[in-house]
């Protein structure tokens, strides 16, 4: 069933992403999850706590994650979330996916960009649709 | 592990604590206090009131976690449990107003009512059956199990409210199948002895609320003259298409689907002053069951993760 749904979901949100990829690390608690993804994101996803937890109950459903343990803190219960076997996979061919959809654009500079430079000034008139105007410095 | 001692809530944590209770109550009891230590710890300070996205991720998560774990048990007995309880709480709402005039017919679409939320199918299946005769029988002018004929006026106080005299406005037809729907699903829950769960007493409260709706009380006669009941139609439907979707579970788009004969009986029954609205009203319902299925289905092809 696990497998069948890590093969159905792909590709994940955003969000799950970013949590399947935060606890690669080890086991974390919900803010330690929080903080670890925006950290990752670079301040861009900031995962709100209903949809947090929302996610980790989906992903521990799917037995993606599992309770590490549980602490009480300040009086507070706290659960740790660890990746099983299936949820490092997911994340893997994810990330696998994510970086061959990646090198279809990062193949190939475009005016601009900081990618690699593209082979030939021709193909960067190809990708735009035009005549090159750009060439890619020699030094 | 600390064991320190709780401080006292501030503002924050007691408005977060009141927004926590859109998820059900087994847990808040389970997980209730680690959403609020994540929630205060990773709040700004000195804040006293919650951020939109978290007050509206917050709401969104407890209605999806009611949503999953009220998918559970076979669907299509909930399902059809879930639309006649809807249908019989409808029923009440249609009687109560001639409450004064036609007691025991109202007392028995009460009975069936709490009968059939409680599960007590083989006690609903009489009293739905004799009051879907009755309605018919009011409505054809036969005098049959009394001498109820028409009119009908409403008691003096929802008389007041401009309710009109009974069935004086449209039916019998489609009220009757309502009274039949109860009838027939409560029949095969009975012989099949699905015990789908029992619904809450809450559900006393859309009586009032379908009275309010049907603001001129033509209830399951006349949808376009009643803009209340059609937005209270396409929001029941909107939210049966969304917990479909987060449940990845067809309960709520079935029992949309056994709601429909009786629009569709409503239509056939009045075809020949039927308006362009009273088809749109139709188109759109049926339209927004579609979508309710569609949405189940694509959750089950794609997991939601």
């Amino acid at each position: 069933m696990v497998a069948g749904m890590a093969k159905k979901s792909l590709p994940v949100s955003e969000s799950t992403y970013f949590i399947l990829a935060a606890l690669l690390d080890g086991p974390l608690h919900g803010h330690g999850i929080i903080k670890h993804v925006l950290g990752m994101s670079e301040g861009r996803v900031k995962l709100p706590v209903g949809t947090l937890y929302g996610a980790l109950d989906r992903l521990a459903g799917g037995g993606l994650i599992a309770v590490e343990r549980e602490e009480v803190v300040d009086g507070r219960p706290r659960r740790y979330f660890r990746l099983t076997d299936d949820g490092t996979r997911l994340v893997l061919t994810e990330a696998e996916r994510m970086r061959q959809a990646a090198s279809v654009v990062t193949g190939r500079a475009l005016p601009g960009s900081a990618f690699v430079p593209l082979t030939s000034p021709a193909a960067a008139g190809l990708a735009l649709g035009r005549r090159p105007v750009w060439r890619p410095a020699l030094t | 592990m600390t064991t320190t001692p709780r401080p006292a809530p501030g503002p924050l944590e007691r408005r977060y604590r009141r927004m926590l209770l859109a998820y059900p109550r087994g847990y808040r009891a389970g997980h209730g206090e680690e959403l609020i230590a994540t929630l205060l710890a990773t709040a700004e300070p000195h804040r006293s009131t919650p951020p939109l996205t978290e007050a509206v991720a917050l709401l969104a998560g407890g209605l999806r976690t009611r949503a999953v774990q009220a998918a559970r048990g076979p669907a299509w007995a909930d399902a059809v449990h879930l639309a006649i309880t809807a249908l019989s709480v409808a029923n009440v709402a249609m009687l109560l107003p001639y409450a004064g005039t036609i007691p025991v017919w109202t007392g028995l679409a009460v009975f069936t009512a709490v009968a059939v939320a409680r599960r007590r199918f083989w006690l609903a299946l009489p009293a739905a059956g004799l009051t879907c005769v009755k309605v018919a029988a009011i409505g054809l002018g036969l005098p049959w199990l009394d001498g109820t004929l028409l009119p009908v006026f409403a008691d003096p106080l929802p008389r007041e409210w401009g309710v009109p005299a009974l069935l004086s406005m449209g039916g019998p037809a489609a009220p009757a199948t309502a009274h039949a729907m109860v009838f027939l699903g409560a029949a095969v829950l009975a012989v099949r002895w699905a015990a789908p769960r029992a619904r809450s007493w809450r559900w006393a409260l859309a009586v009032p609320l379908l009275i309010g709706v049907n603001t001129d009380m033509r209830a399951l006669t006349d949808p376009t003259a009643t803009p209340g009941r059609t937005a209270l139609e396409i929001g029941l439907l909107l939210l049966a298409g969304w917990a479909g979707h987060v449940a990845a579970d067809p309960r709520w788009a079935l029992a949309a689907l056994l709601y429909l004969p009786v629009e569709v009986v409503e239509l056939a029954e009045n075809i020949g002053t039927a308006t362009r609205g009273d088809y749109a009203h139709l188109a759109l319902l049926v339209f927004l069951t579609g979508a309710a299925a569609a949405a189940v289905h694509r959750s089950r092809r794609h997991a939601l993760l």
